[in-house]
């Protein structure tokens, strides 16, 4: 291909990505579409780990950036997974995934 | 026996501890005290007389013993001591002896008496205070005696204090000396200060003040001013006019008291002082005649009292006023033996006359006159040893009074020639008060002695008079032992205490005036050189030039041209030191004026007895006498004139204001300081610890709890806020960061 | 532009879209179906940037499994099916934190790297990424199987039942839609003991 893209562009994606899951993550009432935000902040993270992968590409191959991504993919399955046993469990105890309603530990 | 003078403060000391020891146990003792106190002042006695042969053998020996103190360490000194010398001696040897005879006495007299020991602790009490003023070598010491003979004299006068009447005369003779004593502190301070002034450590001194009288240093106008003031308080306590009023009232008191206290001790103390600091009084001229002018109009005035009296002890009180202005009027004309001698031999017959007018009283239950009569015939010793006592109060040839007598006026004529009119007045006023003495007595011994018997008319509780019946209590004391009608007919002689007593003063009373008497050898040790303190021996009047030497001061102007004789004169060698000297020199026979007394004795002795010889008239001239018989029985109006002018506005206008001062203004002072402190303290309290301070705590406390709930509401419980803040912290971190780079 | 660039474009619009429905939408199914092509969109930027792998391991994974356990998590917790009410209050808080971060994060992106040129890329095949994730990234490798087992336990341990209430004694959780009309999307949550046929 004759050129690339700009360099910034997925970095503004991913910071833009970023700042909409910073968004839902506090604003979003249900407990799962809070899990959701969490994972838009990491996709937005992905992007940026490998678009920085092609920052390096250029003087020395790498794939270390990808292999970060992969990881986090990795992780955040995990975390995917307890994150929604614990929001089922908040459920059964209290009947509601409202997290207004989990303020015990208030003044 | 020259040991014997270390040991002189026992003749004082011996007495308060009698007085102690009475005090504490008296009550518990078989005699009820008494024992202590006539053991006590027998052996005083017998110390006194050693004392007095020492000092009569080696004239001019002075011994002078104290204990020093310095409260400030360095600049005055305090003492405490005893200056014993002839004057002592003869002071001592009075006091011992009318004391151990009246506490003798006291044994019969007040025996039964409730209050039995308290009498006789208080008498030796008295007999410590008088020899503590005797033995004093300073001023202070004896204003210490002074005070509290005066205390004494008030607790004995109120001795019957259940009776109105007796506290009232008590008051009155402690009120008046009390003021007279004003004067005498103020005259010690004024001395002192002089003294003091040069430099000398120790200003109260006796012995000082004198010297530095004598040789000049102190001025004229300390001097007199000092000497006018003690005089003053002389005055109040010898019963000098004015100030005589308390003395005829203190007979309320028991009479062994107004024999040992009122007769021969304690109204003679002013008499003492002036003759102690004799030197200082010498000095200036207008002294000395303050001092015998009031000794005149006193011994003059006073004896007419004496004539419209009913009791016999008013009688004898009066007559102890004026014998006091002879010796104060003879001091004050250089009669300084004169003086002191006369001193000497009244308080022997004046106590024995007291004691006698006791015996009678206790006798016939009454003290008027009115009351008594043929009591020879009763009791025969009483009556033998009062005449002898009234003869020497007359001034008979050959009794003691009749020595000392002689010698005042001897003394007024010996100053008339140096000049001065005192000295006639002493002389012819002295004759003339003589016969009054002689007159009143003899209407007494008449009253008392001849005549029927007046006792069985009367009954028992009659007055005549309003003056304090002191005995009426001892009356009343024994009706239990008397069966009353009837019984009271008949008096008795009185038993040994009384009458021991009585017989040994009437020695006392005629043989005492020898030493000083022209009987006495002329070159022997005698009355005048036993009593001359050392610093009068070469002492002269500085305001008195010496008289050329042809003409000795015996023949003066005016005078009645009795002292012939040259022993009287001083001596002519002693002219050469350029001033008349104070001593006269051993007593000569003056054959003119022993007549004349003696006439004047005989004068009146008859006129008494034409009046009374058979007993009391029905109409007495004395009270027939008009306008006079109304001034003397008013007494002068003096004692109207004191509670008029002086009790009434003292306790009418001064003593509310006083009061007043001290209540309102002072408490109101006080209450009102005390009010501003508490306002204060509420103040301090309500504002500052409650607002303030508490506000403060309290204020902190509540800031605390209310930030703290406006700051809790960051812990919301909702984590998304949470998160929101955690990424605004980001930023912030990024931003620094960045802005870092 | 490049024709890599337009496409890169359209990618990126659409994926920001998606984002922005996810966390906007009302209906959570929706925004659970908006992730999902939120996240295949990303996949598509990880094609354009030439990363063949990661985009298609994102692909499987995210999509076809992170997606779907949110459906599937939407659906255990009775997530009400139609729209839900508002979000939370904390809106205001949220739209203004994420919009100053991006204008913080984007101004320094900008300055820091607004120079760089764009450059071509080869692309990198599968076998240097085996070799490196075998050779040198092994120990994270081993550690984040260990972290999945570690997930997977926990997450089993966490969403069971607790002990003796297993079997027949369990309530039956039925989903009973309101009879109170449109508009009211609460479901009631019934409890009732399943009976013993």
């Amino acid at each position: 291909m004759s050129e690339g893209i700009h360099f910034i562009g997925p970095l503004i994606l991913a910071a833009f990505l970023f700042c909409v899951g910073i968004y839902g993550i506090i604003a979003r009432r249900n407990a799962v579409l809070v899990l959701m935000s969490v994972e838009l902040m990491l996709n937005a993270v992905n992007i940026n780990l490998v678009a920085f992968n092609n920052l390096r590409f250029a003087d020395s191959p790498t794939v270390d950036g990808q292999i970060f991504a992969l990881f986090i993919i990795a992780i955040a399955a995990a975390e995917v997974g307890v994150g929604l046993a614990i929001v089922l469990n908040m459920f059964r105890n209290r009947a509601s995934v409202n997290v207004d309603d989990v303020d015990l530990m208030r003044w | 026996m020259e040991q014997l003078l270390d040991y002189a403060w026992l003749v004082a000391l011996l007495p308060l501890a009698a007085a102690a020891i009475i005090s504490a146990f008296g009550k518990l003792m078989p005699l009820k005290g008494s024992e202590v106190g006539i053991v006590a002042v027998f052996i005083a006695w017998l110390i006194s007389i050693g004392i007095t042969w020492h000092t009569f053998s080696n004239p001019g020996v002075v011994l002078e013993r104290a204990f020093d103190w310095s409260p400030l360490g360095g600049g005055l000194t305090l003492e405490l001591g005893m200056l014993v010398d002839g004057l002592t001696a003869m002071m001592f040897l009075l006091v011992t002896t009318v004391s151990l005879m009246v506490q003798l006495y006291s044994r019969e007299y007040m025996h039964g008496e409730e209050r039995f020991t308290y009498f006789f602790a208080m008498l030796s009490l008295f007999t410590f205070s008088m020899l503590l003023l005797v033995i004093a070598n300073n001023t202070l010491q004896a204003i210490v005696g002074w005070e509290l003979v005066g205390l004494c004299s008030f607790l004995l006068i109120g001795f019957y204090w259940h009776d109105k009447p007796n506290q009232d005369a008590a008051n009155k003779a402690f009120m008046v000396t009390k003021f007279a004593d004003v004067g005498l502190v103020v005259g010690v301070i004024i001395l002192s200060a002089g003294v003091a002034a040069t430099g000398i450590e120790k200003p109260f001194n006796i012995g000082t003040t004198m010297e530095l009288s004598m040789n000049g240093t102190l001025s004229n106008g300390t001097i007199a001013f000092g000497a006018l003031m003690i005089f003053l308080g002389a005055v109040g306590k010898s019963g000098q006019m004015p100030l005589h009023v308390w003395l005829p009232d203190a007979m309320a008191g028991p009479t062994p008291v107004s024999a040992l206290i009122h007769a021969a001790t304690m109204v003679t103390a002013g008499v003492f002082l002036v003759a102690r600091l004799y030197p200082v009084y010498i000095q200036v001229a207008a002294v000395m005649h303050t001092v015998a002018i009031v000794g005149v109009i006193t011994l003059f005035f006073a004896g007419f009292l004496a004539l419209v009296q009913d009791d016999i002890k008013k009688v004898l009180a009066y007559s102890t006023v004026s014998q006091l202005g002879y010796m104060m009027a003879a001091l004050g004309v250089g009669g300084y033996t004169a003086g002191i001698f006369h001193l000497f031999t009244h308080g022997f017959f004046k106590a024995l006359l007291f004691l006698g007018s006791g015996s009678l009283i206790h006798a016939v239950h009454s003290n008027n006159m009115s009351e008594m009569g043929g009591m020879r015939k009763f009791m025969p010793i009483t009556f033998v040893t009062f005449i002898i006592g009234s003869l020497a109060l007359a001034g008979f040839p050959l009794t003691a009074g009749f020595f000392s007598k002689d010698e005042v006026l001897v003394a007024g004529e010996l100053w008339a020639a140096n000049g001065f009119v005192t000295g006639n007045l002493v002389l012819w006023l002295g004759l003339a008060g003589a016969f009054v003495t002689t007159f009143y007595m003899a209407r007494s011994c008449f009253l008392i002695f001849w005549g029927e018997h007046r006792g069985a008319h009367h009954a028992h509780a009659e007055e005549h008079d309003v003056v304090p019946h002191g005995d009426d209590a001892h009356d009343e004391h024994h009706t239990d032992e008397h069966v009353t009608v009837g019984h009271h007919a008949t008096p008795h002689e009185s038993g040994w205490q009384i009458t021991v007593p009585l017989v040994v003063l009437a020695a006392g009373a005629l043989l005492v005036g020898l030493p000083g008497s022209f009987l006495w050898p002329a070159d022997a040790n005698n009355f005048e050189s036993w009593t001359a303190t050392h610093a009068l021996e070469e002492a002269s009047y500085p305001f008195i030039s010496a008289p050329e030497d042809d003409h000795p001061a015996s023949e003066a102007v005016g005078g009645a041209g009795v002292l012939a004789a040259p022993a009287l004169a001083a001596e002519p060698g002693e002219h050469g030191d350029g001033g008349v000297h104070v001593l006269h020199g051993p007593p000569g026979f003056e054959p003119l004026l022993a007549g004349i007394a003696f006439a004047v004795f005989l004068a009146a002795a008859g006129l008494a007895w034409s009046i009374y010889g058979k007993g009391q008239p029905d109409d007495d001239p004395m009270f027939r006498m008009g306008p006079v018989t109304k001034a003397l029985v008013a007494k002068y109006g003096l004692d109207t004139f004191g509670y008029r002018y002086i009790v009434v506005p003292v306790r009418d206008k001064l003593s509310p204001a006083a009061s007043w001062s001290s209540n309102v203004v002072i408490d109101g002072i006080v209450r009102s300081a005390g009010g501003a402190a508490k306002r204060l303290a509420d103040a301090t309290y309500g504002t500052l610890d409650q607002k303030i301070i508490d506000g403060g705590v309290n204020g902190a406390a509540f800031s605390a709890a209310w930030w703290s709930d406006k700051l809790k509401r960051i812990q919301s419980g909702d984590v998304q806020r949470y998160a929101g803040a955690l990424v605004a912290g980001v930023i912030v971190l990024v931003l620094v960061f960045a802005g870092a780079r | 532009m490049s024709p890599q660039e337009i496409v890169f474009y359209l990618i990126a619009i659409a994926t920001g879209l998606s984002a922005i429905a996810t966390v906007t939408s009302r209906n959570l199914v929706h925004a659970a179906l908006f992730l999902a092509a939120t996240l295949a969109g990303i996949a598509g930027v990880f094609l354009v940037l030439h990363a063949d792998f990661v985009a298609l391991v994102q692909l499987l994974v995210y999509v076809g499994a992170i997606a779907i356990l949110f459906l599937f998590g939407l659906m255990l917790t009775r997530a009400p099916i139609g729209r839900e009410a508002l979000d939370s209050q904390n809106r205001g808080l949220g739209a203004a934190i994420s919009l100053v971060l991006f204008g913080v994060l984007v101004t320094l992106i900008v300055e820091a790297f607004g120079n760089q040129p764009a450059f071509p890329v080869d692309g990198v095949g599968v076998a240097e990424i085996g070799l490196a994730l075998f050779s040198r990234w092994v120990f994270p490798f081993e550690v984040a199987s260990m972290l999945l087992l570690a997930g997977l336990i926990g997450a089993i341990l966490l969403s069971r039942r607790e002990s003796g209430e297993s079997g027949d004694e369990t309530p039956i959780t039925r989903i009973q839609m309101s009879e109170l009309g449109p508009g009211d999307d609460r479901g009631e949550l019934v409890s009732t003991k399943r009976d013993d046929a």
